[in-house]
């Protein structure tokens, strides 16, 4: 009170505000956003440089051994087993009716309700683009190199394999004399017998058990066709030898015609207890043939049966594993461009049909029928695709076939969708019925979820299958597959019961006080207030849940159905010639579900940040 | 039992006992509202205002007393509770909008499904409401992009939509910007005018004045004084009542 006028803060602002301004230019582009996230602080860059060279390491480690090592044959041999499991052949065109019906909903039902990022579009096309090209380079990239052990015991023996006209086909004889060429690694297709004979021979010979030096095989490797004639070229029969005296024979031709031919090998020393000795048998030029029965059939039908011959050794890719390091263009002829021809045609029509789907559901979005189409199509899809897949008893185009020969992906999806959509009611009335204020239903639904949540999962799986049959006779007949479906849904749904209860206690009282006000009574105030707002506030822990469900379907193969763990568990322990693939195997596993995994919590994200999710107050 | 008769009372309330627990917050309240009339009521925090009008609509339950709606008693009777609901409107400190509805949904919900009003009809009735309001272009938004003033005046349309004969207004303005209050009363004002029979708990005192036809004052769970608000501010009478207004006035 006692400051003069002129010191006393007094201000008025200007009649108009100043205009808004754009923030200081601290960053620009993305030098700028490096410098801010990554880079903002020493132990700020110092993680980054760490974490960089961890992942850079990791990445290209992992990309090398899936190119040069890793023996992809596994899955791709045995994709059929991996994702319809024992289901019989004559029968898959219903799993692929199935699979069509499922892609065109869902490129429909995608059309229609979301918004596809555009990236999902150049990912299918480049996927499709590959499919089409990499065969293409695949097949101008030669064969590596194949070897056949030859050993004393083991002639006359026959190499079948189907030659081209006009393929130039290089074989060598090459006897084993010394340690240097035992130590030497194969770089390329080693059959695998050979492959054992040699390890233990080179361990042999590295501790002096075996003198390589004493080799005194003749051998000799003639070309024969399929009826058992020799190939002559220019009048000379195509052969090569390797005697004592003269170690080595090699012989290059041009094959005359395509077919089937024979490399015949045999011994032409006399004294056949004494002599010995080791050769590799090396061919060029041929191309392993795929031991998968459709491609034999369709062989079968062009070039006829394989000739008949005593000790038959076929180029089959089945019976030889691949030595030594490949390089990328052996891996893209070898591994990648087999597999993508063979998904070609299913990928291309599963394409056509997503796309379909999608355009019809664009083009139909804001219409009413096309909607209601859609939703009575997903609706009814599950029971239609059940018939399609169990069959109808007495149907010839449609007979039954039972869950215990569904298994792989198709099992594994199946569980998970059956266990999904039957827990997601039930947990949701489970969370109700806690809080209800009826004594009896409240301790009811609290000690069911309170039980179940107490035991683990494998345990009540076992239970659903050993002690439901004792409750009630009637269940005993009940389908093991049946019965798993149950114990997953009571799982699943015990937990989501807890989650939508978390849900129910953020909605404010004051929705519940406002719906009586208006008159609505408990069922209304339910159905039209508390749970729209409860469930959109826990939709990240109820994904969350059903994507643990999803993942928790493998330990049925505890119980001894097959879905897709348990199926590749079978084909790498039980086929000896798969046994040391497991880590590609399990590998593979890991990412399809990583990436049905990811599929889904991307679809949760996009609920929770959709007007349909969020709730804002 | 429907009341048209315009000297019988609308609302009455006998000897009304209410305890939360062992705390007697409502003491033997009398109350008579006749039909038309506008009834404010003023008071401290804690004095059982808002209680009591919860207690008409059965948000809260009274342990002793006679509560009686158009004729109908309010008891135990889930059929009765119904029916004096369907008859009474009201409208919250905390607006309480569904926040997953847009207004309009907002105000349609009940009818539709309460009424069984079919949707065209109902949006019809919201659409006017919403005008009678003042905010008709706000129909297709949610309740978190309008501000305060605004979504009191679609929580007023809301329980209109409902065409009860009663409104209850629990502190209505309370939760709101001294800038949107306005909005809000000039609403509440444009229906008094209609004649709609209302009661409101509120501090506003210039309203009061202006609007009511009786002003009754609680304090410590009891009616201390009521009258019309010529006699109530200028002439006081209880030595409560008297405190109280030289505190706010």
């Amino acid at each position: 009170m006692s400051l003069p006028e002129s010191e006393r803060n007094v201000y008025v602002a200007p009649p108009e505000p100043p205009p808004s301004r754009r923030p200081p230019v601290t960053t620009v582009g993305v030098l700028g956003w490096l410098r801010q996230n990554l880079f903002s602080s020493w132990p700020n860059t110092l993680a980054t440089l760490v974490t960089a060279a961890f992942l850079a390491w990791f990445v290209q480690a992992f990309v090398r051994w899936s190119v040069e090592n890793a023996q992809w044959g596994v899955i791709t041999n045995n994709l059929r087993l991996i994702t319809s499991g024992l289901y019989p052949r004559a029968e898959i065109w219903r799993m692929e009716v199935t699979a069509a019906l499922l892609v065109f909903l869902t490129g429909l039902g995608l059309g229609i309700w979301a918004r596809v990022a555009r990236s999902v579009f150049v990912i299918v096309l480049i996927v499709l683009g590959a499919i089409v090209f990499v065969p293409l380079i695949g097949a101008r990239i030669p064969e590596p190199t194949i070897y056949v052990l030859i050993e004393p015991q083991r002639t006359p023996s026959s190499f079948v394999f189907l030659g081209y006209r006009g393929q130039e086909l290089r074989v060598e004889l090459d006897p084993l004399t010394d340690l240097d060429d035992v130590n030497t690694r194969q770089l390329g297709y080693v059959e695998s017998q050979s492959r054992a004979t040699w390890s233990t021979q080179a361990r042999a010979a590295a501790t002096g058990q075996l003198d390589l030096a004493d080799h005194n095989l003749e051998l000799s490797v003639r070309l024969l066709d399929r009826s058992g004639s020799p190939v002559a070229v220019r009048g000379a029969p195509v052969q090569a030898r390797s005697t004592p005296d003269a170690l080595g024979g090699s012989f290059t031709v041009e094959l005359p015609r395509d077919g089937w031919y024979v490399l015949h090998v045999e011994r032409n020393d006399e004294d056949r207890d004494n002599n010995t000795g080791y050769a590799w048998l090396r061919i060029d030029g041929v191309e392993l043939f795929s031991s998968l029965e459709a491609a034999a059939i369709a062989r079968q039908a062009e070039y006829g049966p394989p000739p008949d011959v005593e000790r038959p050794l076929f180029a089959e890719d089945r019976a030889y594993r691949f030595e030594g390091t490949r390089t990328f263009g052996e891996f893209v002829s070898l591994q990648l461009a087999p597999f993508l021809s063979r998904i070609a045609r299913e990928s291309f029509i599963g394409a056509a049909l997503f796309a379909n789907g999608w355009v019809i559901g664009t083009l139909g979005k804001h219409e009413k029928r096309v909607r209601r189409a859609a939703i009575l199509g997903w609706v009814l899809a599950g029971p239609v695709i059940l018939v399609i897949l169990y069959g109808v008893q007495g149907s010839r185009t449609l007979p039954i076939v039972t869950t215990s020969a569904w298994g792989g992906l198709l099992l594994t999806i199946l569980l998970t969708f059956v266990g999904i959509t039957a827990s997601f009611p039930l947990g949701v009335a489970l969370a109700l019925g806690r809080r209800s204020e009826l004594p009896v239903i409240k301790w009811t639904c609290t000690l069911f979820i309170e039980v179940i949540r107490g035991v683990p999962l494998i345990t009540i799986l076992f239970m659903a299958k050993l002690i439901v049959p004792f409750f009630w006779s009637a269940l005993s007949g009940l389908d093991l597959t049946v019965r798993m479906m149950i114990g997953l849904t009571l799982f699943s749904a015990a937990y989501l019961a807890e989650n939508v209860r978390g849900g129910l206690q953020i909605v404010p009282h004051g929705q519940l006080e406002a719906a009586r006000a208006l008159g609505m009574n408990p069922f209304l105030t339910t159905s039209l207030i508390v749970l729209p707002q409860a469930l959109r506030a826990v939709i990240p822990a109820i994904v969350g849940q059903f994507i643990s469900l999803f993942k928790d379907t493998s330990l049925v193969a505890v119980v001894g159905l097959f879905e897709l763990v348990g199926i590749v568990d079978t084909i790498v322990s039980g086929q000896p010639i798969y046994r040391p693939y497991q880590r590609e195997a399990y590998i593979f596993i890991a990412i399809i579900y990583f990436v049905i995994s990811y599929a889904m919590s991307d679809v949760s994200r996009r609920l929770e940040t959709s007007g349909a999710g969020s709730v804002r107050r | 039992m429907s009341n048209n008769n315009n000297r019988e009372p609308i609302i009455i309330c006998r000897g009304v006992n209410k305890w939360f627990g062992n705390f007697h917050v409502l003491k033997d309240i009398n109350l008579e509202v006749m039909p038309q009339e506008v009834v404010v009521i003023i008071g401290p925090s804690g004095s059982g205002k808002s209680t009591f009008i919860r207690c008409i609509n059965r948000l809260e339950e009274h342990q002793e007393g006679q509560i009686i709606v158009d004729g109908i008693e309010l008891s135990h009777d889930v059929r009765n509770i119904a029916a004096i609901r369907s008859e009474i409107g009201m409208v919250f400190q905390q607006f309480n909008l569904f926040p997953h509805l847009t207004v309009l949904q907002n105000i349609t919900l009940a009818p539709r499904y309460v009424r069984r009003q079919p949707r065209r009809v109902a949006d019809e009735v919201a659409l006017q409401l919403l005008a009678r309001v003042g905010i008709p272009e706000q129909a297709r938004k949610y309740p978190a992009q309008l501000s305060g003033g605004q979504q009191q005046r679609v929580a007023i349309a809301r329980a209109l939509a409902m065409q009860p004969k009663i409104m209850l207004f629990d502190e209505p303005t309370s939760a709101l910007d001294p800038e949107m209050i306005k909005e809000v009363l000039d609403v509440m004002k444009e229906l008094a005018q209609s004649g709609m029979t209302m009661l409101v708990v509120t501090h506003e005192m210039g309203f009061a004045r202006e609007v009511a036809d009786r002003i009754v004052f609680f304090d410590e769970g009891r009616i201390v004084e009521m009258g019309p608000p010529e006699h109530f501010f200028s002439n006081p009478q209880h030595e409560r009542t008297k405190l109280f207004l030289s505190q706010i006035l």
